[in-house]
């Protein structure tokens, strides 16, 4: 264990320095393309692909400014109030239902078709449906959102129920536990890897959804901003937009992530 | 206050009357499915458990040994008969028959304090009694250095030890024991059968051991049931008394070899029709 330890640690760093060389090397291309070296002119029309610098500018002027009227903060506040609102709510009603689905035949047969039947269709065709019950305000951004995390959670939290060791029930049983006791203390906590993985799946699939839904009717957010500065040919403002997305996707599974690693800290192990 | 008139507890019961053992089997039998494909694990068994016997059964993989085990524990009901503890009825699980696992049965999200401490938890001691319960039993299994690890981080065979202290600390009647060495490599498992036999002394439980070892079980038991092939049905019994000496050379004796050899002989014949029942 001990060696085992040291080997991955080392490991670890080296892949670390591998993943800054390999970093840094976009990144030098990115310069490399867009600076004007051949006759003064870049490689690559700023149209296209402005340089890392004039896009550092913009995100300064963004920051200093806004955009459209509105602060940048309140356009990253605004989407990630959108799929917080999304994700809290599809978690705490999915992951419960899908337990209960878990735990009762009955329950599962009665709910398991819907969801079944719904799952494999792309949800953001729905979405022109949504603005109609629901206007072009946050409700019918969230709705889906919710629409598409909801099966995935709802699923998995109840597969994950279902393959709980079936002796760590009876052990459970047999030492006097109560059908409360089992499944707060046993089925629950032995569920929870698995819920874990899907919250992470459903992350990266609940900022594609409000990206999608930001595209389409409405006047704030980081995607609408990408958006609609593409309407006005402001490359700069949208790789700023782009990458502020991939930021906040990729800080999300890392908050997902340590979560994980602090409440499941037995995650794929046995004993 | 009534129920003291109609009589004592089940336990209270066996112990007051030596002649009621402390399990009875009674016909039991046990069909898997239904129709054409339904498989008969078990003929009707009969037979008894005395209190505070330490009781092998050894028979070929399949034979319903374990099926016999979960009967008792009360993990499934006999197609059939019925299976008495201290004359009562078994309906389903109970924390006065401890059950201890192969493997994969301790809660990996617990410490191993905790999971010691589940049976007292359960049934109804207060958290400080169940933690002073616990640190007893991982005491008595020597791995009160351990308590507050997690299952994952031990050994095989250090897991199988908070299984076995899981099970003692609710001080159940009756420890069932599905081969709980099984997965073990050879000199832990020697080393754990010496422990558990210290433990059996030390504690006077009754035992109900499954196991494929004749080694195993002449060293532990103080009976021995040999099963057939499926339809399990006991064969053969034996009451061997090497467990009860304290001196390790008796697994050195003709006596000792002799009877390995006839139980050997009955389980050779056993393990062919097994074999040839799965080529079918």
């Amino acid at each position: 264990m001990m060696s085992n330890a040291v080997h991955a640690s080392h490991g670890a760093g080296r892949s670390r320095w591998i993943n800054l060389a390999s970093f840094a090397a976009l990144l030098a291309f990115w310069y490399l393309i867009t600076a004007p070296i051949v006759n003064g002119k870049p490689l690559v029309a700023p149209l296209f692909l402005p340089s890392p610098a004039s896009v550092w500018q913009t995100v300064q002027q963004l920051m200093a400014n806004g955009y459209q009227g509105k602060t940048l903060g309140h356009h990253i506040g605004i989407s990630l109030f959108r799929f917080g609102v999304a994700f809290a709510l599809t978690v705490l009603v999915a992951v419960p239902m899908g337990l209960w689905m878990g735990m009762n035949e009955t329950v599962k047969a009665v709910l398991d078709p819907p969801i079944e039947i719904t799952r494999p269709m792309p949800k953001l065709a729905l979405l022109p449906l949504l603005i109609i019950w629901f206007g072009i305000g946050e409700v019918s951004k969230i709705v889906i959102i919710v629409l598409a995390l909801f099966p995935i959670l709802s699923i998995s939290a109840m597969q994950a129920v279902r393959s709980v060791g079936r002796r760590k029930v009876q052990a459970a049983l047999a030492l006097g536990a109560s059908r409360a006791m089992v499944f707060r203390r046993v089925i629950f906590p032995a569920s929870l890897p698995g819920i874990f993985t899907s919250i992470r799946v459903s992350i990266g699939i609940g900022v594609t959804m409000l990206v999608g839904a930001e595209m389409i009717a409405t006047s704030s957010g980081i995607a609408y901003m990408a958006m609609s500065a593409s309407d006005f040919l402001l490359t700069n403002v949208v790789i700023v937009g782009s990458l502020i997305m991939a930021i906040l996707g990729y800080a999300l599974d890392l908050l997902a992530r340590a979560l994980e690693n602090k409440v499941v800290h037995w995650g794929g192990k046995e004993g | 206050m009534s129920a003291q008139l109609q009589g004592s507890p089940p336990g209270e019961g066996a112990r007051r009357a030596p002649g009621v053992p402390k399990v009875r089997f009674e016909q039991v039998t046990k069909r898997f499915g239904k129709g054409a494909d339904a498989v008969q694990a078990l003929e009707p068994i009969s037979f008894d458990i005395a209190e505070g016997a330490f009781t092998c059964l050894l028979g070929p993989s399949g034979c319903g040994k374990s099926t016999l085990l979960n009967i008792l524990a009360g993990f499934e009901q006999p197609t059939s008969g019925q299976v008495l503890m201290g004359g009562q009825p078994v309906r389903g699980p109970d924390p006065r028959r401890g059950v201890v696992f192969q493997q994969g049965a301790l809660f990996t999200w617990m410490s191993v304090r905790d999971n010691v401490a589940f049976g007292p938890l359960a049934t109804g001691k207060s958290r400080t009694e169940a933690a002073r319960i616990a640190d007893r039993f991982l005491e008595m299994v020597g791995l009160a250095a351990f308590a507050k690890r997690y299952p994952y981080e031990l050994s095989g065979g250090m897991q199988q030890r908070v299984g076995i202290a899981r099970a003692l600390a609710n001080n159940p009647e009756i420890l069932l024991m599905d081969e709980p060495f099984a997965a073990l490599d050879a000199q832990t498992r020697e080393l754990l059968q010496e422990e558990i036999k210290r433990i059996w002394h030390e504690t006077r439980k009754t035992v109900l051991w499954i196991t494929h070892s004749i080694d195993e079980a002449l060293f532990l038991a103080t009976d021995i049931a040999v099963m057939s092939a499926r339809p399990g049905r006991i064969k053969a019994t034996f009451r061997p008394e090497f467990a009860r000496s304290a001196d390790p050379a008796v697994v050195a004796s003709p006596e000792f070899a002799r009877m390995k050899a006839e139980i050997f002989g009955l389980l050779r014949e056993e393990a062919l029709t097994a074999q040839r029942q799965e080529a079918e």
